[in-house]
């Protein structure tokens, strides 16, 4: 028992029952075997056919008009979210930045990317801020603005996966990472890296390669129908932009950062963690720490342990199939079917969020209305409450058992599709996949494991 | 990244030491094209049956009869207190099994949480509770505190000799902390107890 415990959760679910988590981990068996034998025996997704929206929709949706607007809204809102993070109230749940950063923008731009596409990229501040700065450069110079430099290789995804690391201490490892104010100077310092990172490589290079949170819903927006191309709104088949991933370097460590940070947000709620985490705290107290110290160590050590779990399993399914032949290295394998984890990782935080984004995220209705907590009412809607019975625990449970099974079948619907695009040879694609199937079964059953914990 | 290491690439690269040349052919037997469009429906349909009637067996019957009774019967108004010797836990208190004659859902003893020192004593449990229950909670405390029951926000004041009590129906399903702020602003592990609501 800590109370390190991000303050925002003022609601914890209930645990799966035993028979659900039974007949959960028994379907995803069936769904994989029958998915085995009736998938396609021809790549689908990997020639991706894109149209525009009918009517001029695309185009105007894609317009230079609506991006000035979403990108005002975009600044504005961080703006608010630092000045109400320096001047608010320092009560997390009083204040509009906590709210809005770990629930709004962490959370529910999630199933909005999976639904609608990119939409970050419209509303994302740094980037409208950039294109600002460069144009407004480009009209004082009078010229050519000097080229940025390359986005070397080795870099990749790199950046996002330290980026997202870094914003998952902060939530689930800092004890104060959930104080406005501490939210408010994180936003800036990021802010400021961020607007590095694009004077050096290029406003739109930055964010498409380097930016994390710009990579993180970009990743889950390719699970969309929709992509914006050329300024224009268009369709393609859903899952078809997660095959047309380009990985490189840190591709395969960025998504063993995603699912491993919620992995440790779920399993350091459970006895597994909670049993041993005062030992590891108490033993850094020996070393010397202050016992805030202490528990915040036990936990980055155990939020990092977690994601070389995962990282190190994923590589054993790529060690294995490179075992089956074909001629394909570890690496290459690891990063050919790296995106098979993007709809895994989103299974994970749709099962465990849910209900947090559904609860939490009322708040955000009054927080709008106080945004410092100092009792203004800007919209009359101050005095409303979180509704804590819209949804009951039966119906959570099927919920989140139906996102980790979706999001299994979706993987390796992706892998199998993937695995008949590499190899020549149909019986090493079938092998390849039994162990890339194996994989999945093994990181979809942790899941509902952790659904199952009762939280101490 | 090399080019190489681009997936869409790797099918058009030369495969190390596979001399038979690639064909659709030698894909059938591995693959749904072996099946007919028929077979495939058939195993997805199966696999359909199997699942629904694994869900069905599997599923305990006693809560859905426990979801109808709390559908057909929303409101109920809260019953004077019952002399009931029910435990703390309100598991005791599970509604019999048939579902004619919905009984009204037992009013709980209360459960009795002492303070002293700024720590619960016996260190801070489970209250286990029915939704629709009506929860009636007392907490003693050696010094004036704050005790705040997170999600119903409800806060009381306990002191010396003035206990705090909690009174209400749990409507709401799900964990709830019951934490104490004198504790929490002391840098010390707020927790209380944890209301633990589950499905009627």
């Amino acid at each position: 028992m800590t109370f390190l415990a991000h303050g925002l959760v003022a609601r914890s679910d209930l645990p799966i029952p035993e028979w659900l988590f039974g007949w959960a981990a028994a379907m995803v068996l069936v769904v994989s075997f029958v998915a085995l034998a009736i998938l396609w025996p021809e790549p689908r997704l990997e020639r991706v056919r894109w149209r525009p929206l009918a009517r001029g929709i695309g185009r105007v949706l894609g317009s230079r008009p609506v991006e000035i607007v979403c990108g005002a809204i975009g600044v504005f809102l961080l703006g608010v979210v630092v000045y109400a993070g320096l001047r608010g109230v320092q009560t997390p749940t009083a204040n509009f930045a906590p709210t809005f950063i770990y629930v709004i923008f962490w959370l529910a731009l999630l199933p909005a990317s999976v639904l609608f596409g990119d939409v970050f990229k419209a509303f994302n501040p740094w980037r409208a801020i950039g294109r600002v700065v460069g144009w407004v450069a480009g009209k004082a110079a009078r010229g050519d603005l000097p080229a940025p430099l390359a986005y070397p290789e080795r870099l990749g995804h790199w950046p996002a996966a330290a980026g997202i690391f870094a914003f998952a201490v902060m939530e689930l490892v800092a004890s104060n990472g959930d104080r406005p104010e501490n939210l408010a100077i994180a936003a800036l310092a990021y802010s400021a890296l961020t607007f590095i990172g694009m004077a050096l490589y290029g406003v739109d290079t930055w964010i498409a390669r380097g930016e994390a949170f710009s990579v993180y819903f970009n990743l889950f927006s390719r699970m969309s129908p929709i992509e914006t191309r050329d300024r224009v709104v268009g369709l393609r088949p859903p899952l078809a932009g997660l095959a047309a991933l380009k990985p490189g370097a840190g591709t395969v460590p960025l998504l063993a950062v995603m699912i491993g940070s919620v992995t440790f947000d779920g399993a350091s709620e459970a006895p597994i963690w909670t049993g041993i985490a005062p030992d590891i705290a108490s033993f850094f107290q020996d070393v010397g720490l202050s016992p805030q110290n202490s528990l915040e160590l036990a936990f980055l050590l155990g939020l990092t342990v977690t994601i070389l779990l995962i990282y190190g399993f994923y590589m054993l399914g790529a060690v294995g199939a490179k075992s089956v032949g074909g001629g394909f290295g570890t690496r290459q394998l690891a990063r050919a079917f790296v995106h098979s984890l993007v709809p895994i990782a989103f299974a994970y935080v749709a099962a465990h969020y849910f209900t947090l984004l559904l609860f939490q995220g009322q708040s955000i209705a009054f927080l709008a209305s106080d945004p410092l907590g100092d009792g203004s009412d800007l919209f009359g809607t101050a005095d409303s409450q979180i509704d804590y019975t819209i949804i009951g625990a039966n119906a959570t449970w099927y919920w989140q058992v139906g996102f980790v099974v979706v999001g299994h079948v979706l993987a390796l619907t992706l892998a199998h599709d993937r695995a008949i695009a590499m190899y020549d040879r149909a019986k090493l694609a079938v092998r390849s996949q039994y162990w890339m199937l194996a994989v999945m079964v093994g990181f979809t059953s942790l899941a509902l494991w952790l659904l199952s914990q009762a939280n101490a | 990244m090399t080019a190489k290491s681009r997936p869409h690439r790797l099918r058009t690269s030369p495969v190390n030491g596979v001399p038979d040349a690639p064909s659709t052919n030698s894909r059938l037997p591995y693959f749904a094209a072996a099946m007919t469009r028929n077979q495939r429906i058939a195993l997805v349909a199966a696999a359909v049956v199997v699942a629904v009637l694994a869900f069905v067996i599997a599923q305990p019957g006693d809560d859905e009869d426990g979801g109808d009774r709390a559908a057909t019967t929303p409101a109920q108004t809260e019953i004077e207190e019952t002399a009931d010797g029910g435990t703390d836990g309100g598991g005791a208190e599970a509604p019999p099994e048939t579902d004619e004659e919905p009984p009204p859902p037992p009013e709980l003893d209360a459960t009795r949480i002492q303070m002293r020192g700024g720590e619960v004593v016996g260190g801070a449990q489970d209250i286990e509770v029915t939704q629709g229950d009506t929860v009636r909670i007392v907490v003693t405390s050696d010094a004036p505190d704050e005790i705040h029951l997170h999600g119903y926000d409800i806060t009381r004041n306990p002191a010396p000799g003035q206990p705090a009590r909690f009174r209400f129906r749990a409507d709401a399903e799900g964990a709830f902390e019951m934490e104490s702020h004198v504790a929490a602003d002391a840098g010390k592990d707020p927790l209380v107890a944890r209301v633990v609501v589950e499905p009627s």
